[in-house]
């Protein structure tokens, strides 16, 4: 092993170290997990409502930061549906228009094909943007965090409670409150595969606690992390034939 | 005096006592046109009532008496179009009429509380200037208006959708010349003003929110409190001192085609009330020809004893007039009193919310009062008038071709 491979080693166990007494940093630490950097997988979006579940299969890829591209392959009247976020901006393709249409910035929040999940759980840091971290309670194995918004955060949530495995700060669970301190909404964590170091959740599920029933859970699949992925993937071409 | 030559003064003294040898049927024209008169002006009252609160609603809640703003702007309401700068402001407070002017920045927005999100149009103001140009601070029901940034004030009904309390954080959402861009507010107000779109959608914003979130550094528009119904001549007289790329946009010109569909529906008001006071006229005509019919005998008797045609048909004529008149005073004292006791009481407000949402789009508010003129007097008198020109038409010709030696016989 060379000396700069040794010298990176050093820097990520200080940074780990620091990440244990600064909640800013374990949260990052926890996004980082959640995003898993870079990937290209085939993703299965599970839709479950109290009369029925839809099921999407969608091929994306990702930077692991603001930039993702997802494509609708199945079920067929859905499929050639294309999003591609880019920080804020948020474009879909639809293909009986052949048309590339512009979100407008509240797609962010928008249901992502009628599921329980937003725009903003796909891809983005707004919970390391729009939130103050604190730790409120920690054991050997797991870390409990409680984000505050930050003054004039875009988000309507009272509070967050993050919960993650040690050591390596592995998300388990997201719990939303309103701002009456009432559970909102549920993001669980399961299976992990491990990726450059980190532990990405390849099963998601998201509950909306306001509606019984009403649930979506996410399985990544034949996915590659840390690949490389060209920049022309995040643009309005890639957006109409694929990347 | 004979009654072949007799004077107008005989002669309406005659008539004036023809009146009350038959009471019965004065009685019954006095109630016919006291009825069409009440109706008239009554009629009237609501109508320039709702049409007042049309423009209350318009001017001090959704919009301003006068506007002053980009033509762009105008055409084409986005926050790219917004003034390019306000150094005029200070010079158009000034101006003779213009009571304040109040700089707004407004754009789209989708609100988002913890539950669900909605569209909405957002007004960015100074807090203290907006509340000389508009009843909506005045009209905030729970809470304040707003002191600083980070602070919202939302329509109560808007409130209730988005299930956001006061004290609590909603998200701002728009897009403009800053790209993408979302604030986290705080509830600070809740308006409850009885008119349906406020309630619905009002979202307020402090001025220096609004810049941030759409990176327009000026306004949109600078509203204007003017001297009301001068709000036309005051916008003309603005328009030299404003810069050239600037235009004075009074009430009409705001309100648009709902201004137009208000100037047709005064029109056709006007016909309605034509018609109420046709029929009026026409119950009156043919009471007086019934009498007439009645009294043939007594037309053959006084034109026997030397009367001329012509004098008994004056007659017939004067006391027709008479009759009217009293109906009209009497419909007057009735029909204004009516009318300003629901310039008072909201009787009209929960008549026209019956409707549901028909009327909400015009903006009037749950209260709706009745106006009050001297000219409905005038619409009034119309019937009079018409009742007139019927009864020299019909009746009197009729009288005027009498035979008196026939007429005796007659049963």
């Amino acid at each position: 092993m060379n000396v700069r491979l040794w010298l990176l080693l050093i820097l990520g166990l200080c940074s780990l170290g620091s990440a244990a007494t600064d909640p800013q940093a374990v949260l990052k630490a926890i996004v980082d997990n959640q995003r898993g950097g870079s990937v290209r997988a085939t993703l299965t979006l599970s839709v479950t409502r109290p009369d029925r579940q839809t099921q999407y299969v969608l091929e994306v890829v990702s930077d692991g930061n603001q930039r993702a591209l997802s494509r609708v392959k199945a079920p067929a009247r859905e499929a050639g549906q294309a999003f591609l976020r880019v920080g804020d901006n948020i474009q879909i393709y639809n293909p009986t228009l052949k048309r590339v249409l512009r979100l407008p910035p509240s797609g962010r929040s928008d249901s992502f094909l009628g599921s329980d999940l937003s725009y903003s759980d796909l891809a983005g840091r707004d919970l390391e943007q729009d939130f103050t971290a604190r730790i409120s309670a920690e054991t050997a194995d797991n870390i409990t965090l409680e984000l505050t918004p930050r003054p004039q955060a875009p988000t309507p949530y009272g509070k967050v409670v993050l919960q993650a495995r040690k050591p390596g700060f592995v998300p388990r669970e997201v719990l939303f409150f309103d701002q009456r301190g009432q559970a909102v909404r549920k993001i669980s964590f399961a299976q992990y595969v491990e990726v450059s170091g980190r532990s990405f959740p390849v099963q998601t599920t998201v509950e909306d606690l306001l509606r019984p029933g009403h649930r979506t859970s996410v399985i990544y699949s034949d996915y590659q992390f840390g690949v490389n992925i060209p920049e022309s993937c995040f643009t309005v071409r890639a957006l109409e034939a694929g990347c | 005096m004979t009654l072949k030559n007799a004077s107008a003064t005989a002669l309406s003294r005659l008539a004036w006592r023809n009146l009350w040898r038959h009471r019965r049927r004065t009685l019954l024209l006095v109630l016919v046109v006291a009825y069409a008169t009440i109706t008239t002006v009554l009629f009237w009252g609501v109508q320039d009532g709702f049409t007042q609160s049309v423009q209350i609603g318009n001017a001090r809640f959704l919009s301003a008496p006068a506007l002053i703003t980009t033509p762009q702007y105008f055409e084409d309401p986005d926050p790219e179009q917004g003034l390019p700068s306000l150094d005029f402001l200070a010079q158009v407070q000034t101006q003779p009429g213009v009571n304040a002017a109040a700089p707004r920045l407004e754009f789209p927005t989708l609100i988002r509380s913890a539950y669900t999100a909605d569209a909405a149009r957002a007004r960015g103001v100074e807090p203290l200037l907006e509340a000389r140009v508009s009843n909506i601070p005045t009209a905030i029901a729970q809470g304040r208006m707003l002191e600083k940034s980070g602070e919202v004030v939302l329509g109560r009904q808007l409130a209730e959708r988005l299930d956001a309390r006061l004290g609590e954080r909603v998200v701002l959402d728009t897009s403009a010349l800053a790209g993408p861009q979302a604030l986290g507010l705080q509830v600070v107000g809740l308006v409850d003003s009885g008119i349906a779109p406020v309630d619905r959608g009002t979202v307020l914003v402090h001025l220096e929110d609004a810049r941030v979130l759409t990176g327009l550094q000026t306004a949109t528009g600078v509203a204007l409190d003017v001297t009301r119904g001068q709000e036309a001549r005051i916008a003309e007289a603005l328009q030299p001192v404003l810069p050239q790329n600037l235009r004075a946009y009074d009430l009409t010109q705001l309100l648009g085609g709902l201004s137009s569909a208000i100037g047709t529906k005064q029109s056709s008001t006007f016909f309605i009330g034509m018609i109420f006071s046709l029929f009026a006229a026409l119950a009156v005509t043919s009471t007086v020809l019934v009498s007439v019919l009645e009294r043939t005998r007594e037309f053959g008797m006084m034109g026997a004893i030397g009367m001329n045609p012509h004098r008994l048909a004056q007659m017939i004529t004067l006391e027709t007039v008479f009759a009217t008149s009293i109906g009209w005073v009497v419909g007057l004292i009735l029909g204004y009193a009516l009318n300003l006791w629901m310039a008072t009481q909201n009787v009209l407000g929960p008549v026209f919310a019956s409707y549901g949402g028909a009327f909400e789009i015009l903006g009037t508010g749950s209260e709706i009062y009745t106006a009050q003129s001297p000219v409905y007097a005038l619409y009034a008198a119309l019937t009079i008038v018409l009742a007139a020109f019927f009864s020299i038409l019909i009746p009197a010709r009729r009288v005027q071709r009498l035979n008196p030696a026939e007429a005796m016989r007659t049963e």
